[in-house]
């Protein structure tokens, strides 16, 4: 079965059109009947929301009623995740023919490639990528860079960021399969899923993979292609570490969960398992949390970030997430309080869903997963001498 | 049931109707006003907001329903809903329809304002400054307790808090706690100078 990462080596960067084309051969012509075969393979979103592909291609089909277009999202916002970048870099031709299958399928004459203004290695490999490409093909493309902010990555702030040159998330809808980049319905995809999608066009099957970024305590983090079928215990154990040594496992990056180091060992990479289990595999981060650290500083680091990336569109995001934030590290700082928790769990009730993107939702659960699997931590927290340095774990 | 019980419940229901309609409107109209500690941070007050009118609601429904399931009346369902289709006092029984209605359509697109836009859901919301009078005057005109003191009071205090929170928040100006804090994160995802 083919991989994303299948190929030359990866350290030597980007494989070439030539490279690509002679290793996996031309995508096939396809029609709108490609939407069934996304249907069928049951693939998803890898941003981070893993929405059904084939309903999002449907539902550009059924607005399309004049010009489409494709939002190449590599963002990759998340301060976490690495997988985006590592496949911009080493297999461009793979995001490419994804983003073309799709402007064929859905008749779009424009495609934006939206990647992080920092991500200057994955941007040029990009750029050279589309050099490469036929002129049929390089004449629908541009690039836009977005802003190193958390939310800048949100479809409807890089809608609004190619529009406006404004990268804030807005209301929906409209929703972008409705009204997207110059009011054309616009299929956005994260790009790991366009290559999923260019896989699933040569062999009409999903690859069953995942890019997992690791990070934390393991010796060589970094980013693995993983089976759906593999576990967390086997992604640490590629990374060089062992589930032993560790606390907890953060489970899809800020917008996920802490679960148990115990429990996480035999969860499956698999984002529609996990969700009947209540988690979020996220854009496929997972943070591995030593023994040796403070987990209530980890979270209140998280939170103290997630708040200050709040766009203060909506009182309840911006007031809130500040307000649970505060709570948090008031709690690292000056020790376990009865008033600050039940504010904590309070809070987090009040402030879920009352935003108009779900940035106050990703914030709320990973607080509401910290306190249910740090419940000890955070009720016995006593203050540290020397600052422990919070933040990432 | 003793349609006594059931005329004293509607009297009741829909005096408590008016004082949280009123807490309600009142929250709303003050809510673009910088009120917090770090005990009660901002956003409780829209939440406050909220569940105060869901609350509003069932304390009307049950003024509706015992007033026309009411032996006594024979106001019947159609009266209930149809404004203005009553025999029994038509002006003012239509305007409590009126007025419930308005509501019903203020809760009800508060409750998808996800699936609605802002635009449209704030238009909507607009409509209070009309529910809440509208309900007043209903009860002015057809209350069988309206000119007893104690009503008379009630209903007096509501429109006092009503009127002081209006001129509260028009002489405030629209002062939006927000502002600076989006000033400062639109300057750094703003690339309309560099394009």
């Amino acid at each position: 079965m083919a991989r994303l990462l299948d190929g030359p080596d990866l350290a030597k960067g980007a494989e070439s059109l030539q490279d690509h084309t002679r290793r996996l051969g031309p995508v096939p012509a396809l029609d709108q009947g490609f939407i069934a075969t996304l249907g069928r393979t049951g693939a998803t979103g890898r941003g981070g929301a893993s929405f059904p592909v084939a309903t999002k291609w449907q539902a550009v089909a059924r607005h399309a009623r004049r010009d489409v277009a494709i939002l190449v999202n590599g963002a990759e916002c998340e301060p976490l995740s690495k997988k985006d970048r590592a496949l911009m870099t080493t297999r461009p031709h793979l995001i490419l023919d994804g983003a073309f299958v799709a402007a064929r399928v859905l008749g779009a004459r424009r495609v934006v490639v939206y990647i992080g203004e920092r991500h200057s290695v994955a941007s040029r490999a990009m750029q050279q990528a589309v050099a490469e490409r036929p002129a049929s093909e390089r004449s629908l493309v541009s690039f836009e860079a977005a802003p190193a902010r958390y939310v800048a990555g949100q479809e409807a702030a890089a809608i609004h960021l190619i529009n406006e040159g404004i990268a804030t998330p807005t209301t929906m809808p409209p929703y972008p399969f409705v009204r997207g980049i110059d009011r054309m319905p616009t299929l956005v995809h994260n790009v790991e899923t366009l290559g999923q999608i260019a896989l699933i066009a040569r062999t009409g099957d999903a690859t069953g993979t995942v890019l997992i970024t690791i990070a934390g305590a393991v010796p060589r983090p970094g980013v693995l292609e993983m089976s759906g079928t593999a576990t967390v215990g086997d992604a640490v154990k590629r990374a060089g570490g062992s589930i032993d040594g560790a606390r907890a496992i953060l489970i899809g990056g800020y917008f996920g969960s802490w679960v148990d180091a115990g429990s996480a060992a035999n969860l499956p990479l698999d984002a529609g398992i996990l969700r009947t289990k209540g988690l979020n595999l996220g854009c496929g981060v997972i943070g591995v949390l030593a023994e040796s650290r403070c987990p209530v500083c980890e979270v209140a680091g998280m939170m103290r970030y997630l708040a200050s990336e709040s766009s203060a569109q909506c009182g309840p995001c911006f007031f809130g997430l500040r307000a649970l934030s505060e709570a948090c590290i008031r709690i690292s700082e000056r020790g376990s309080n009865h008033e600050d928790l039940n504010r904590l769990q309070r809070w987090a009730v009040d402030v879920r869903g009352r935003g108009a993107c779900r940035h106050p939702d990703g914030a709320v659960s990973l607080l509401q997963s910290a306190m249910k699997t740090f419940a000890h931590e955070f009720g016995t927290h006593t203050p540290h001498r020397a600052t422990q340095q919070i933040g990432a774990a | 049931m003793d349609s006594t019980l059931l005329w004293y419940t509607t009297r009741g229901a829909g005096a408590v109707t008016l004082i949280l309609l009123t807490a309600v409107v009142v929250l709303g109209i003050l809510s673009t006003l910088r009120v917090e500690s770090s005990s009660w941070p901002r956003f409780l007050t829209t939440g406050l907001h909220r569940n105060l009118a869901l609350m509003t609601l069932v304390f009307l429904a049950l003024h509706i329903v015992t007033a026309v399931v009411d032996p006594y009346t024979h106001l019947g369902w159609a009266a209930a809903l149809i404004p203005f289709s009553s025999y029994y006092r038509t002006l003012w029984l239509g305007l409590g329809v009126i007025s419930f209605e308005l509501l019903l359509a203020i809760v009800v697109t508060s409750l998808v304002r996800g699936f609605l836009g802002h635009r449209t859901w704030r238009a909507v919301h607009w409509l209070t400054y009309a529910a809440w009078p509208v309900g007043v005057i209903h009860g002015l005109g057809t209350g069988t307790d309206t000119w007893s003191a104690w009503m008379l009071a009630i209903t007096a205090a509501c429109v006092a808090a009503v009127g002081t929170a209006i001129v509260i928040r028009l002489t405030s100006g629209s002062a939006d706690p927000l502002a600076a804090h989006r000033i400062t994160f639109q300057s750094a995802v703003d690339r309309r100078e560099s394009r």
